[in-house]
């Protein structure tokens, strides 16, 4: 048993329960709270995955920005603990049914992989995954859609204020 | 490392879209250091002489060869140039009308025209992307752009309500088509269009039910954004809520940006899968398109409602184009009605190379005819009676004949235009779809469409008759005159009756437009 597969274990377990948390906890605040750490564990299988940026992305903008954001509205809203678990109408029944159904796809899905792991050639493993590669393809191959994403950014902020201004 | 060779050539077809958003920069900066009551004239007219010089611009470059740029991520062929001069047209005009609009309810800001020219850049890039990531980017700042417009002026609920149905069916339909491009890469290793083709032929026999599903899945984000039935719901609702310039530049430029989108994603895809699928998709959704549009229209008494409903069945009739694209055969006596003047390559290229003239030529009728009538509408309403729902009730144009005799002239060409009947632009429209869908042996679906146009021009004439026949209602208030209406109103007029007499000089231009990358 390698260093690799107690750290999967460990971070997959630790996962599961906060992603448990954030659907049991009754105040959102805690569910909230529940989220960023699911983030963070999750940012640790993206390391054992060789994809380093992927995993500071995830701190840095889910962990970091947006929950700031949730904790804000939640605060703004002011909601308080959700009283009782709810009665069992028909759409909850069939949304379960339906996630228990997806699980078990993803389980058939999962018992046809090979159980091998693919190998990566050495050139790959030694840049794969780095911020240096990303960087590279970024901002020479796929410089077009770049920066067609950051006239994105740029409407998508301009078209945000028109939006909230409160009379125009 | 090394480093892909980019040189300034492969800049010089983005231009059109860099001047827009530079323009766009402007407007934006300036805006900052204006009072409220600081006046804005400067603004429209910046707008306008954006698009005319990134029009320009397209036109350049419209009789250059079709050819890879930026790395094989966008193309540049006479059919990107050519759409591109097309929303640059549906941009001017749009502008022109929307100043009055403006000033009228105090909303006169450079936001607006900035989103406007975004959106028009977004549509510009959208039509030479060659890449499936480029392309929903661009899709992307396109619709994002559009949101914001539509819940641009929040007097009351409508518009509200428009900007958020606009946005989460919006939303809906791109992640219909990212998935669908998801499925596409799986199956196929690669997004550039360019590079699919051979690998989807292997793939379908292999994963079919992946290629299948991923082709359907596209189909159905492009029908969203397109307006075609049944993914039309959102249009009515949109259309009618939206400011009205607005709409105006919805459906012109966005119907075209897509239009162009789509047709270049399956005739590369078409290359790589079985023809005859993508031929019975679009037939049947261009069927279901063109009835369903002309018949919701006719109930409408509300004209912004059933301008809204023809948009729809004029995608219909563009689908017929589309579907013209992938006959695999000519029929058994094959005589190119239309495509006397095409020369060269196979009856099967020619028969291609006239669906694409059609459906470009259809995209430029529309937008003169849908934008001088929008115009109209947007002169006619008041935004009193938005919330009783009766701003744009065809008792608005009772006796329009009496009280401006220019502009209910204007409306009737623009309707007769619509309504497909000569002399105008709409006529010389439909004929060559019609005739590009003759030559491909799809006479069926080419009897369903005259059929239905000739529904439609019964609630195009109501308009008319209402305006000529009807007496003036009482208690009308007069109408405001501003130069900057009266202007797109004399452009599109002229060219829906100039153009629909002598189609010449834009027949010369298509028959290098309608030159695909690719073909």
């Amino acid at each position: 048993m390698n260093i690799e597969l107690i750290l999967f274990g460990a971070f997959a377990l630790l996962t599961l329960l906060s992603a448990g948390t954030v659907i049991f906890a009754r105040s959102p605040i805690n569910s909230a709270m529940a989220l960023v750490s699911t983030f963070f564990f999750m940012a640790g299988i993206y390391v054992l995955l060789w994809a380093h940026t992927v995993a500071v992305m995830q701190v840095l903008v889910y962990a970091g920005a947006i929950m700031v954001l949730f904790l804000f509205v939640i605060m703004l809203l002011n909601l308080g603990e959700s009283p009782t678990r709810g009665k069992p109408t028909v759409a909850r029944v069939a949304g379960g049914a339906a996630t228990v159904g997806l699980f078990a796809v993803l389980a058939i899905i999962l018992l046809k992989l090979p159980a091998e792991p693919a190998t990566l050639s050495a050139e790959a493993q030694a840049s794969f995954g780095t911020i240096a590669t990303m960087g590279q393809v970024i901002f020479t191959k796929w410089l077009f859609p770049f920066e067609a994403v950051s006239l994105l950014l740029l409407v998508a902020m301009v078209g945000a204020v028109v939006v909230a201004k409160s009379r125009i | 490392m090394n480093l892909p060779n980019l040189s300034l050539a492969d800049f010089l077809p983005l231009l059109p879209a860099i001047i827009m958003v530079v323009g766009a920069s402007i407007l934006l900066l300036s805006e900052v250091f204006l009072s409220t009551t600081a006046s804005r004239a400067y603004q429209a007219v910046l707008t306008v002489v954006t698009a005319v010089a990134a029009g320009a611009m397209a036109l350049t470059t419209m009789f250059e060869p079709p050819q890879e740029v930026m790395l094989g991520f966008g193309v540049l062929d006479p059919f990107s140039s050519f759409l591109t001069f097309v929303v640059c047209v549906g941009l001017t005009l749009a502008t022109l009308s929307s100043v009055s609009f403006l000033r009228k309810r105090g909303a006169e800001r450079g936001e607006f025209y900035a989103l406007m020219l975004f959106a028009s850049a977004g549509m510009s890039l959208l039509a030479m992307s060659n890449e499936l990531i480029t392309l929903f980017v661009n899709i992307e700042v396109l619709s994002l752009s559009t949101y914001a417009l539509t819940s641009y002026l929040r007097r009351g609920t409508r518009p509200s309500e428009a900007g958020f149905k606009y946005f989460i069916l919006g939303a809906f339909s791109s992640a219909l088509l990212l998935y669908g491009a998801a499925l596409l890469y799986g199956a196929t290793g690669t997004t550039h269009l360019t590079a699919m083709a051979g690998p989807l032929s292997t793939a379908i026999s292999s994963q079919p039910g992946l290629v299948y599903a991923g082709i359907i899945l596209v189909i159905a984000g492009f029908a969203f954004k397109v307006a075609a039935v049944p993914f039309h719901m959102w249009t009515p609702d949109v259309y009618e809520g939206a400011p009205t310039p607005v709409t105006a530049l919805m459906s012109a430029g966005v119907k075209a940006a897509a239009f162009a989108a789509m047709v270049r994603v399956f005739f590369m895809v078409g290359k790589g899968v079985d023809p005859q699928m993508l031929l019975g998709l679009f037939s049947v959704l261009a069927f279901l398109t063109m009835v369903a549009g002309n018949l919701l229209a006719i109930p409408q008494r509300n004209v912004k409602r059933m301008l809204a409903y023809s948009s729809i069945a004029h995608a219909g009739y563009l689908l017929v184009g589309v579907a013209a694209l992938f006959v695999t055969g000519p029929g058994e006596q094959f005589r190119l009605l239309g495509a006397s003047a095409l020369t060269g390559g196979t009856p099967l290229d020619l028969a291609r190379a006239e669906a694409l003239r059609g459906i470009l030529y259809y995209l430029l009728a529309y937008t003169f005819s849908a934008v001088g009538a929008f115009a109209i509408v947007s002169v006619l309403e008041r935004r009193e009676d938005e919330e009783k729902g009766t701003a744009w009730d065809l008792e608005r144009f009772s006796g329009l004949a009496q009280r401006k005799p220019g502009w209910a002239f204007a409306m009737a060409a623009f309707m007769l235009s619509l309504g497909g009947i000569p002399p105008t632009i709409g006529f010389m429209s439909k004929l060559l779809i019609f005739q590009a869908a003759v030559d491909a042996g799809l006479i069926g679906l080419t009897i369903v469409g005259v059929l239905s146009s000739a529904v439609g021009i019964y609630y195009y004439l109501r308009v008319v008759v209402y305006m000529f026949m009807r007496p003036v209602p009482e208690g009308a208030q007069a109408l405001e005159k501003s130069w900057s209406t009266e202007l797109a109103l004399v452009l599109s007029t002229a060219a829906v009756v100039i153009l629909g007499i002598i189609p010449g000089p834009i027949m010369g231009w298509l028959e290098q437009a309608s030159s695909i990358f690719g073909q």
